[in-house]
């Protein structure tokens, strides 16, 4: 005799329940299903990209229980030439309670190891323009539903513009390609995170000044100012119109001695923005501490006379500059 | 005995956090080369107010004790914290738990199960026998 379950039958509100939630789930899924489309490509992408590519140098470090994080950073860091092995960064960027890692240790380990992380735009066009460049990109996946997640992070290293297909070194897996719209649909997931991890003087293919400021001066806080000197010059021969990169500029050379080349810095950076009072009040520092008084006068007066937080520290050196003649 | 402890200890490490962190939030003008560093210019051009510069400062700390509570290696938690901006330590102490740690396609495994057992369980499918 076959045990027949009896409460489907003796139950009739309970199964018409049930036979509702089955169908609100056969819903939900038809719904997500059909939500997934293929990202379209801007124009310019598609005319400025190749119809291939893959950087076959990228290695593969396949991931062991649930390292994806320490694996992926493996990868990008040798392709930058820095020679770590997964089980050096395995303690440096692991959770091992949350038996994963998280977003900004993974940006914060690259720090670590010499390399500037940049974040790069959530679309598929920027992360194409990345490869393309020849940065293999760290991007967030979530494999599964929202309601039941599987963060993962893979590297991004080659597509098929014919194909519409990514490759990426993912898990255990060197070279899977996944369909453009598969990927795009887990990478949405994550708010489509993405980082590079490059040395200082190269920049990013496709994030603006501000972004690649942000992340610079992130890394300047880590690793030192003479550290970040190259990445200060890459950033003004990209936009030489950034008076604040101007200025960082002349810190970074001021702090590896180069007193000349800061304070041609400073002046890039007021020419710039006239406006930009703390420029003015390191110019005339600098000056004051050259010994040079009459263009150091001249620079604290401008830094002075604008007003807001440099205005006292202005007025303060030009007090010392009087007592001093 | 332990509540009364308390609020002797508590006002006490406040006052002491506080007062020690002051220092740092209060002189962003004045770094020892006497130049304005980039890292001042940039929260002052942002006018990022004293307050959240103090909880900044304190969030390493907290942060610290996190990456502990979570497993890591004691030596290791200073150079982690470290290495953090600002903005992600200031992330990380405030919502650690909510933050996606990226793990793996091993776990695929176990939801895939969990999904197929709801729908066994909603008679969709006939994966598992102990489900009938």
């Amino acid at each position: 005799m076959t045990p027949c379950p009896s409460r489907h039958f003796t139950k009739t509100t309970f199964w018409n329940a049930r036979l509702a939630g089955v169908l609100a789930l056969a819903l939900v899924m038809l719904i997500m299903a059909g939500c997934a489309s293929t990202p379209q490509l801007a124009e310019t992408t598609k005319r400025e990209l190749p119809r291939q590519t893959l950087l076959e140098q990228t290695p593969f470090h396949g991931q062991r229980d649930y390292q994806c994080g320490p694996a992926s950073l493996a990868m990008v860091l040798n392709a930058s030439d820095v020679p770590v092995e997964v089980d050096t960064l395995i303690p440096q960027v692991f959770l091992p309670e949350r038996e994963g890692s998280v977003q900004p240790e993974m940006l914060a380990t690259v720090r670590r190891h010499g390399r500037i992380p940049f974040m790069i735009k959530g679309n598929l066009d920027a992360l194409l323009t990345e490869i393309d460049a020849g940065h293999p990109t760290v991007v967030m996946q979530n494999l599964s539903l929202p309601a039941w997640p599987i963060w993962h992070y893979a590297v991004a290293i080659g597509f098929d513009l014919d194909e519409e297909t990514l490759i990426l070194h993912s898990g255990m897996e060197p070279e899977r390609i996944e369909s453009f719209k598969r990927f795009d649909a887990t990478w949405a997931r994550s708010d489509r995170w993405a980082f590079v991890a490059l040395p200082p003087g190269t920049l990013p293919a496709t994030t603006d000044a501000e972004a690649a400021m942000d992340a610079i001066v992130d890394f300047e806080r880590v690793q030192g100012e003479q550290a970040a000197l190259l990445a200060w010059e890459a950033l003004i021969d990209r936009h030489p119109e950034h008076a604040m990169g101007h200025f960082a500029l002349g810190n970074a050379r001021y702090a590896t001695g180069d007193r000349q080349g800061a304070i041609a810095a400073f002046e890039g950076a007021v020419a710039q923005d006239p406006d930009l009072a703390v420029a003015w009040l390191n110019l005339g520092l600098l000056q004051q501490e050259m010994g040079n008084v009459d263009q150091a006068r001249e620079a604290l007066q401008l830094a002075a006379a604008h007003p807001g937080a440099w205005q006292n520290p202005a007025r303060q050196a030009l007090d010392g500059l009087k007592s001093g003649d | 005995m332990m509540k009364k402890l308390y609020r002797y200890l508590s006002p006490l490490l406040i006052a002491a956090l506080v007062l020690g962190s002051l220092p740092v939030a209060a002189a962003p003008a004045s770094s020892g080369s006497g130049l304005i560093t980039t890292q001042e210019a940039l929260n002052a051009e942002r006018s990022q107010g004293d307050r959240e510069r103090i909880h900044e400062i304190l969030a390493r700390d907290e942060v610290q004790e996190q990456l502990v509570a979570q497993g890591v290696d004691p030596t290791e938690v200073e150079a982690r914290v470290a290495a953090l901006s600002d903005a992600e330590a200031a992330q990380m102490a405030d919502q650690l738990e909510q933050l996606p740690a990226g793990a793996s396609v091993v776990g695929a495994l176990f939801a895939v199960f969990v999904i197929l057992l709801v729908t066994d369980i909603l008679g969709l499918t006939n994966v598992y026998p102990f489900t009938r």
